[in-house]
Parts: C-alpha cells; structure tokens; sequence
C-alpha cells in the first residue's frame, strides 16, 4: 500500500482549506512527521503498489522520497516560526498548497506510468502556483502568472513527448504497459526515430520545470516572490521532481542504446545553464534571486553530470541529494534575513554577523557548501563529474565547466561578503528563535555526514539508480 | 478514398484560420470552443473507440473542452469587463496568412512521417501539427494575457489529437487526468487573470515587466 504516502498529505491539504486560521501550523508539522516516517516505512520494507500499473517503487524515487520528507519536515517546523513572525493574510491556503504540494511531488516521485508523472508534475505546478501569491504584491502576481503560464506550457511539451513514445511503441508494434519499468525493460524493440523526438520534448518539457536555461525565466521570479518556506521547498525538492522525469526518460533511451545522443542533449542544456547562471549572478542585487541563480547552475550540472555518465552520474546523484539540503537551508536563512532587515535587496542589509550570528553561521555555511567546499557534499559530486570529464577526454568543455564554477563562487563570494560585513545602519526586528535557526542546522548537518559516511544501504540504491543510465565506477 | 474523420479534421483547420483572424476576444472564445467539441468528437470517427466507455469518455472530454472552459474564461472576462480586443503584436491580415502557411508547412512536413501503420487518415497529423504551433503563434503574437490562455488551449487540443492515435491502449482513467489537470490549469490561470485586471486594471502583458534581468 504505497500509495497511502501521499494520500495522507492530500488528506490533511484539503482539510487545511477548512480550519480556522492558526489550526495549519500543527497541522503541517504532524502531516510532516508522518510523511517523514511512512516514506522511512518505504524505505525499510519496500511494500507493492496497489495499483501496480501506474505506482511502483524505484531507486532514484525512493531517494528523493526520503528527501522530501525529511526537508518538509524541517521545513515545517520553520514554518511554524516564519508564519508567526511574518504576516499572511490568508493562512489556511497558504498550509492548504503546502501540503497539496507535498502530496503531488510525493506522487511524482512513485509514478511508474508516463502520463501519470506527467499528471502529477503538472498537479504540482497547480498546487504551488497559490504558494508563489501569497504576499498579494503586483510583483508576486506577475511571478505567479509567469511560473503557471511558461510551466503549463512547457509541461505542455513535454505532454508532448509522452505522446511520441506511445507512437514509437506503436510503430515498432511493442505491445507493454505504457510505464517507464516496462518500456525500459523492452527499449530495444521501441522506434528509434520517434523515441528520439519523445525525449527531446520531454527534456525540454521537464527541463522547463527543473529551471534549465534558456526555458528557466521563471524560476528567479518565482524562488524570490514565494515566501521562504514555498522557496526552499520550490528549490529543494520540487526541481527534483522535474529532474526524475527527465531521468526516468534518460533511462529508457540508455536501454535502448541510444544514451549517447540523449547524454549528449544533456550535457549541451547543462553546460548552457551553468554560463547563463554564471552570467547573471555577477549583477544580482537581490539575494533571494541570487540563490534561484545558484539553483540553476546547480541544475545544469546536474544535468552536465547526468549526461556525462560513468562517474559523472554518480556525482550527479550526489550533487542532486545535496543540493536540496543546502539550497533548502540557504533559503530558510534567507527568510531570516528579510524578516530581520525587512528588505529584499543586498543593499538594505548588511553585518549580518553582528545583528544576527546564529543566522550568520547557517547562512555562511550553506554559502560554503553550495559553492563546493568541503566538509560539504557538493564538492565530492562536482569533483566525480570534473573527474569524468577528463576520463572521457572533454578538455574544452572541462575548462568551461571549471571556469563557470569559479566565476559563480566569485560572485556568490561578493555578495555574501556585503550581507555579512558591509556596514549599516540597519537594525534587526528577528528574535532568533530556535524554530527558525535549528532546521537549517540540522540541514546542514545532514549534507555534512552524509558526505564523510554514506550508510550501505543509501550507498547501494544510488548505485542501483545510476546503473541503469550508465553509471557507477 | 477520403477517410471520414477527415471531414471533421478540416473543420479543425478552418477553427485555426478563424481564430487568427478574430480581434475580438468572444468571438475567439467561441471558435476555440467550436474547436473543443470538434476535437473531442475525433476519436469516435477513428473506429477503434465505439466502446461504451469510449462514447462516454467522449463526451465528457467534450463536455470539458467545449463548454466548461470556454466558460470558464468567458466569465473572466465578463467579471473584469476588460476591453474585447486581443491587442496583436502581429497584425490580423498577417496572421491569416500565416496561418495559411503554416497548414501548408504542417501537410508538407507529415509527408515525412510515416504513420499509415497506425491511422490511414490523412489529414490527423497535418492538423495536430497546425494546432500546436498555431496555439505557440497565439502566446507570442498577442499581448492580451486571455488570448494568451486560448493559445495554450489551443496547444493542448492538439496534443490531445496527437494523442487519439494511440487510444486503444491509454486507459480512460489517465486520459481522464489529464483533463482534469489542463481543467484546474485554466482555471487558475482564470483566477489569476482576475488579479491581474484588479491590480493593473488591464490585462496587456506589456505591463508584466517589472521583473527581469
């Protein structure tokens, strides 16, 4: 019965719509604690789907299961604080989305069959568009009205695509459920031509979601204009969400002997997404916006990673799980920050360390694990992926790759320097309460361990996920 | 022999010439609904979807396409009484002939699939292309935020024509989600629509740029 995981936040989303204002915020916390240990439930016994022709449980979705929840969790317990702190008009739908949101990115991550991923990664576009609202400013509507408009479009293509493999089995009269486990497990017979055309649409589909450049003009918009909790989980999990069905796709070509082209279709969109992030984290002057940047580039390579396989896979694996967590705290921090100066810009803030230390040491240390430091994750993913690059002989796109990287951290570096330094006359209105300051550490936390020691059995479903597209030592 | 779903497939072609050339804003909301009813009705022309269920799901995919989401989109309009034009960026005479290129192209370009395996018609591809880049013409061609929306409607009936080829083997059921998930889309954005008529008391597109790079 795997599908009770996400039926339960269905449930308590649709009955946070009816309940008096401040009824959510336990709510959500008990719907998280749940969620967090039904999917751990998943995880340990490994449960059929009922309904075996359109749910099943796979490696790459049980990772990023396991992610979700334990970010939704963390998150809403910051939740709690950040709502009593900021001032939202209409609170019941604010929770109300979040768990429908949650409910629809736990679907996504368990769909087998390819229209039903295709519902479930549309149905969170519709669950998080009120997210993206909730300040009721002119700006949050035209962010919202760019993310629902560009995302159903783009999903549209990707619809699309769905479409065009259901063709190529037609052509090559193969005659299987039209999920991803089956068409995997019989790639060879699918029409090639038309499989190709189902992943290019599908990659730029999903690519739109996962905030891929040039189809990622939404995601700033968005990421800055949602209130920090909608931003974290936006970027931590949702562009996860988006990258599973590109994944899942990316397996089904590799199946069918045709992962050169797919990986190099994505390494082109990878690579262009790190130099357009590249080129405009320099000018940012929103710090919000200068961390959906930071997404994007991840994003790209991500995908880079993906595209490379071999070892570069593996680190893209890495680098997706790690990703999350880090991002997810910078962008919790980031509420801090604006509840604290009560400004978006890089401008209005500033000695950050002085009016606000506790929120300092989490911003800085998400700071330097995102841009590939260790003691943090990233840098073992980016480090396997700049490995496979030179094992496959890409020197060209390994100079551009690294020069990316530097350039990014140099800008990143800037900013953070002025948030943390810059003098000010600015004072802080944020009592930094434990709520709002532990769910960053404990992310943190998470990524550091998880980068020194990975338990076996993590170990074993990231080798089992990245397998089938190619990868692994 | 002209296949009969042909027939309908041309109406389908001439809902697309209308709707370029329409500048007012109902008349364009009743042709994409036209479109709605006429796309809808295609796979029962097609033969292999005489079922039961399939005359039922039929017309629920009618029901929705040709009438509850025109609606929905007539009464954001008539709710915000925003002025009736479609404000193009691409002038009518322009797109008319644009769009009698662009039916031309689309025949051209399905010449070059192969697909007799799968549907003697001969005009189902030729249309689904035309609606699918016909709805992408809309989106960029017209700085009206709800014409915008009847473009990305027009998208998704062509992908829904697409997808009638391989109907036999897509459950009802999923069909049925992905109605259900470009129903909820419209309205949101019908909603969102009304905001942005109370907050800029206009819905040109031109006036969404405050936020970029």
């Amino acid at each position: 019965m795997v599908e009770i995981v996400f039926l339960v936040p269905l449930f308590t989303g649709i009955v946070a719509f009816f309940l008096p204002r401040n009824f959510g915020r336990p709510l959500l916390v008990i719907t998280g604690a749940l969620h967090l240990f039904l999917s751990i439930l998943l995880w340990i016994q490994r449960p059929e789907p009922l309904f075996k022709a359109y749910f099943a449980v796979a490696p790459e979705g049980l990772l990023s299961l396991l992610v979700i929840s334990l970010l939704f969790f963390l998150i809403s317990i910051y939740t709690t604080g950040y709502l009593k702190a900021s001032n939202i008009k209409s609170e019941h739908i604010f929770t109300g989305s979040m768990l429908l949101f949650l409910s629809t990115m736990t679907m996504v991550t368990l769909s087998d069959h390819i229209m039903i991923m295709w519902i479930a990664i549309e149905a969170t576009t519709l669950a998080s568009a009120p997210l993206i609202y909730t300040h009721r400013t002119a700006a949050s509507l035209e962010a919202t009205w760019k993310y629902v408009l560009i995302c159903s479009v783009g999903i549209a293509m990707a619809l699309l695509g769905s479409v065009l493999i259901t063709i190529s089995m037609d052509v090559g009269n193969v005659d299987v459920p039209v999920s991803f486990s089956a068409l995997t497990a019989c790639a060879k017979d699918l029409d090639s031509m038309w499989l190709k055309a189902g992943f290019v649409f599908i990659l730029v589909g999903y690519g739109t979601k996962m905030g891929l450049a040039p189809m990622h003009t939404w995601l700033p918009d968005a990421h800055s204009e949602a209130p920090s909790p909608a931003s974290a989980l936006l970027s931590g999990v949702l562009l996860n969400c988006a990258y599973l069905g590109i994944f899942k796709t990316n397996k089904i070509m590799c199946a069918a002997g045709l992962g050169d082209f797919s990986g190099s279709i994505l390494m082109a969109f990878g690579l262009t997404s790190i130099i357009a992030a590249a080129t405009f984290i320099l000018k940012q002057t929103e710090y919000k916006r200068l961390l959906a940047y930071s997404s994007i580039e991840n994003m790209g390579i991500i995908a880079f990673g993906t595209g490379l396989g071999g070892i570069g896979a593996y680190g893209a694996m890495i680098c997706l799980i790690h990703h999350s967590l880090i991002k997810s705290s910078l962008f919790l921090t980031s509420g801090n920050i604006l509840l604290g100066y009560g400004s978006r810009m890089i401008e209005g803030t500033g000695k950050l360390v002085k009016l606000m230390p506790k929120t300092f040491l989490a911003f800085f240390g998400g700071f330097v694990g995102i841009s590939g430091f260790p003691p943090f994750g990233i840098f073992i993913g980016e480090l396997f992926i700049i490995i496979g690059v030179f094992r496959t002989g890409h020197y060209v796109l390994a100079g551009i790759f690294i020069l990316s990287l530097c350039v990014i951290f140099a800008g990143f570096a800037n900013q953070v320097m002025k948030i943390s330094f810059n003098s000010t006359n600015a004072t802080t209105r944020l009592k930094e309460k434990t709520g709002m300051i532990w769910p960053q550490y404990a992310l943190l936390l998470t990524s550091m361990v998880l980068s020194l020691w990975i338990p076996d059995t993590l170990y074993r479903t990231i080798i089992h996920a990245v397998t089938s597209i190619g990868g692994g030592f | 022999m002209i296949h009969p779903v042909d027939y309908i497939l041309s109406l389908v072609l001439l809902s697309v010439l209308f709707s370029f050339g329409s500048s007012r804003l109902p008349a364009l909301i009743k042709v994409l609904a036209f479109q709605g009813v006429v796309v809808s009705i295609v796979p029962l022309f097609i033969g292999h979807d005489l079922t039961g269920w399939g005359i039922l799901f039929a017309m629920v995919t009618m029901t929705i396409r040709g009438i509850i989401i025109p609606f929905c989109i007539y009464l954001a309009i008539k709710k915000v009484a925003i002025h009736r034009e479609v404000e193009p960026i691409i002038g009518y005479h322009a797109s008319l002939l644009a769009g009698l290129g662009l039916i031309v192209a689309a025949t051209y370009v399905s010449h070059k699939f192969d697909i007799t395996s799968i549907s003697t018609s001969t005009l189902l591809l030729p249309a689904s292309i035309t609606l699918l880049v016909a709805g992408m013409f809309l989106l960029m061609a017209r700085r009206n935020a709800i014409a915008m929306v009847l473009g990305y409607i027009m998208m998704e009936n062509g992908i829904y024509l697409v997808g009638t080829t391989f109907s036999v083997r897509a459950r009802h059921i999923v069909e049925f989600g992905i109605l259900l998930d470009v129903l909820a889309g419209v309205m949101i954005m019908a909603v969102i629509l009304q905001n942005i008529k109370q907050k800029f008391d206009d819905v040109d597109t031109a006036l969404l740029r405050t936020l970029k790079e």
